[in-house]
């Protein structure tokens, strides 16, 4: 009854063949930029970034459009941390489905360059060998590959942040800059929780949202040590990283860490006061996010250098950052590194970012420019800009994030877990982890 | 007499015509009934089979500086050595042997309670319990996450009254497990009892009343008419529940993330770990597949222990 004559029989089979046909191949179709002629500027590109460095990058669209009319740029905020994984599959996939400019971070760079290696366009071939003076050596170092290729040119370069509530302290009768150790530190915060009841930090130390390592990074990163030494090797378990944890178990015993989980809105409920918590260790782009978030406590908010670990020690770390990379997959290389280099490589880009997104640069220029390290009211009247440049002058050894970060970091979140809630031993714990991730990635534990 | 004649005829009078339908269909080529099932093998291949073929041969390689490179069985003998898989097998199976008994006894109980006359405003009833597995995860994982929120979380508010200090339902490593469990069992209870329910109205009612006539108690009838009548509805559920339980991803990535220190990392969870965040396929892979015979293996067993018992 259904088919009285074979036509239409026929044609619905074929009708529902090529649906089917089409279905399946949706899923895998995909188109980037709209490509120009080799090597011309022109057409479309698609820019993958998150919120704060997206509005950055958005500031400097019209300018560059002016340099070349009728080139389109599309600034997408895919959201942090869905990129990574967005980029990640992208990459599995063989390059398929992305844009073409992609905002990496510095603790993912290491893991794409090495796992994907043709995945990203050395950019030297268009042209970024010229950019290399321009930038700090150690950021520049972190964007390249192992046969000096470069992936990324460096977006955001971070120093780590210290931020304090001044009003806290001096509730407490406290001299903050008389602070120059962590230990002295550690003593301080006792007489704050007395005082005033403020815990000193706050840390998700179940470790069940955020990674919760901020702090240890931060006290590895002022004596001069990592997860990895610069040759790949092991150094979870080095004596800067029991001296980083042991500090932080005595913090954790003495009371002075509240747990707090590591969520956005969290970190926000903190700046703006909300939560008695005294410091907050993060990037240096932290100082513009409390400035638009915490309108409130201006003048309540100051930022220091971090207090060495043991005196006269680094008073300065690195605190990652972002590259900006072009898949090999783009069909608009060309466009998409004009954009680059204008956004990142020029006076003019950088500012316009930077007044955009409040993302702290690397470019030596901008650094060096008019007003960059104009004092800031809202900090009470602190030089906040030229703490952070003189956090990255100070000799910090290039960070090797290496391909293996993120195994490091969980094994590290694990210990630190059992460390602070448990009571466990940070000596037993980081050897038991570091033998551990040398057993999952086959990299040598470091000869101390 | 006459009626019966009649409501036969047309049928009679239809049986000449059904070959001529059958002979008429030789007109179409032979392969007309796999074009039919084309699209479906079509998305069976491309989004099922091709799939399981990659991984297993994803789950024989590892990536080398960028190159894909044969590995053989490596991936698989670094499993057998890997104290997290072990860990993430051992806290699977906990969950699995704590939450399966007590969602599937309560969707029991509530499945009666669906059933009984005495219940006001019973569809109201069946449609809250089912609500549940409709909710998206992301919804799902920001409703539990501020229910279970240590300091500022309804369920501390609600134990504050009775006078206990406030649990760590994340933040501590028995009770994130136990967490879990309670957000699996508010999740897929509903969908079991509503299994339940359809296999109760096939008990036929002449069995409650015999029983009732010889005198059996409610709990009587319950335990030996209403039971052995579910018993085909037990089997699919212990079978589909324990399938659900092992793969168990959902959960711990919205609430816990599988922390804190891998107390509730499931084989899911760690799987989805070595391969997004360690962008380590292979072993990813590998993974997925032994997990895929841990479930063949169980599933067998438990269809042949129902099978000798039945």
């Amino acid at each position: 009854m259904k088919f009285s004559t074979p036509m239409p029989g026929r044609r619905a089979v074929l009708t529902s063949f090529a649906a089917a046909t089409v279905v399946a191949l949706v899923g895998c179709s995909t188109q980037t930029g709209q490509s120009a002629a080799k090597g011309e500027i022109g057409g479309k590109i698609t820019v993958w970034t998150w919120n704060a460095p997206g509005s950055g990058l958005k500031a400097a669209i019209p300018a560059f459009q002016k340099l070349h009319p009728g080139v389109e740029v599309d600034v997408q905020d895919v959201g942090n941390p869905a990129i990574w994984e967005k980029i990640t599959t992208g990459m599995a996939a063989g390059g398929s489905g992305l844009a073409d400019i992609l905002n990496i971070g510095i603790d993912y760079m290491g893991n794409y360059s090495e796992k994907f290696p043709k995945q990203l366009v050395d950019l030297r071939d268009l042209g970024a060998d010229k950019l290399a003076t321009q930038f700090p050596a150690g950021a520049w170092k972190s964007g390249q590959g192992p046969k000096g290729q470069v992936f990324g040119v460096p977006y955001e370069v971070n120093a780590a942040g210290f931020f304090f509530r001044q009003d806290l302290f001096k509730e407490a009768g406290i001299d903050y800059s008389g602070l120059k150790t962590w230990d002295e530190l550690l003593a301080a915060g006792t007489t704050l929780k007395e005082k005033t009841g403020a815990s000193l930090f706050s840390m998700d130390k179940a470790g069940t949202v955020g990674d919760s390592a901020g702090l240890f990074e931060l006290l590895m990163g002022l004596q001069g040590a990592f997860y990895f030494n610069a040759a790949g090797d092991i150094t979870l378990n080095g004596p800067e990283a029991v001296q980083s944890l042991e500090i932080i178990k005595k913090a954790n015993d003495l009371g002075l860490v509240e747990d707090v989980p590591g969520s956005w809105e969290n970190l926000l409920v903190t700046l703006r006061g909300e939560r008695k918590v005294a410091t907050t260790s993060s990037g240096g782009w932290l100082a513009g996010v409390i400035e638009e978030e915490a309108p409130d406590m201006a003048g309540k908010w100051s930022v220091s250098l971090p207090p060495a670990v043991k005196t006269g020690g680094l008073t300065g770390a690195v605190n990652g950052g972002t590259y900006l990379s072009i898949p090999s997959s783009s069909k608009n290389q060309a466009t998409a590194y004009a954009f680059i280099d204008f956004a990142l490589g020029t006076l003019e880009g950088q500012k316009l970012v930077y007044d955009g997104g409040g993302m702290f640069p690397g470019f030596k220029p901008m650094l060096d420019s008019d007003g960059f390290v104009a004092p800031n009211a809202f900090f009470g009247g602190e030089k906040v800009n030229q703490i952070f440049i003189d956090e990255l002058n100070q000799d910090t050894p290039a960070v090797n994030y290496t391909s293996d970060y993120a195994r490091a970091l969980k094994a590290y979140v694990d210990v630190q877990t059992r460390v602070v809630l448990k009571g466990a031993d940070p000596k037993t714990e980081l050897d038991e982890a570091a033998k551990q991730v040398a057993q999952q990635t086959g990299r040598k534990l470091a000869t101390n | 007499m006459n009626t019966l004649v009649q409501s036969s005829t047309p049928a009679t009078a239809e049986k000449p015509v059904a070959p001529r339908r059958r002979r008429s269909s030789v007109g179409y080529p032979r392969i007309t009934p796999y074009l039919f099932l084309m699209p479906m093998i079509l998305l069976f291949v491309g989004f099922k089979l091709y799939p399981y073929i990659s991984a297993f041969w994803l789950s024989l390689t590892k990536n080398v500086g960028g190159e894909v490179e044969f590995a053989g069985l490596e991936n698989y003998t670094r499993l057998i050595a890997d104290p997290l898989f072990y860990k993430a097998l051992a806290n699977t199976g906990i969950i699995l042997l704590v939450q399966v008994p007590i969602m599937l006894v309560l969707a029991i109980v509530l499945a009666v309670a669906f059933n009984s006359v005495l219940l006001k405003i019973r569809s109201f009833w069946r449609t809250a319990y089912f609500v549940p597995i409709v909710m998206g995860l992301v919804a799902y994982g920001i409703l539990f996450r501020a229910l279970f929120n240590t300091n500022e979380g309804f369920v501390n508010y609600l134990i504050s009254f009775i006078g206990l200090s406030p649990i760590p339902w994340l933040g501590d490593p028995l009770w994130a497990k136990v967490s879990i469990v309670i957000a699996m069992t508010w999740h897929y209870t509903g969908q079991n009892a509503i299994i339940y329910l359809a296999q109760m109205q096939s008990i036929g009612g002449e069995l409650y009343e015999a029983a009732h006539v010889d005198g059996a108690s409610a709990w009587q009838r319950f335990w030996h008419v209403t039971l052995p009548g579910l018993r085909p509805a037990i089997v699919l559920t212990v079978i589909l529940s324990t399938i659900g339980t092992l793969q168990l991803f959902d959960e711990p990535y919205v609430l816990t993330n599988g922390g804190p220190d891998n107390a509730t990392l499931t084989v899911g969870m760690y799987l989805y770990q070595n391969g997004f965040k360690f962008f380590d396929f292979g072993y990813a892979s590998a993974i997925g597949y032994a997990l895929t015979i841990i479930i063949g293996v169980i599933s067998l067993i438990q269809l042949r222990l129902f099978k000798e018992k039945s």
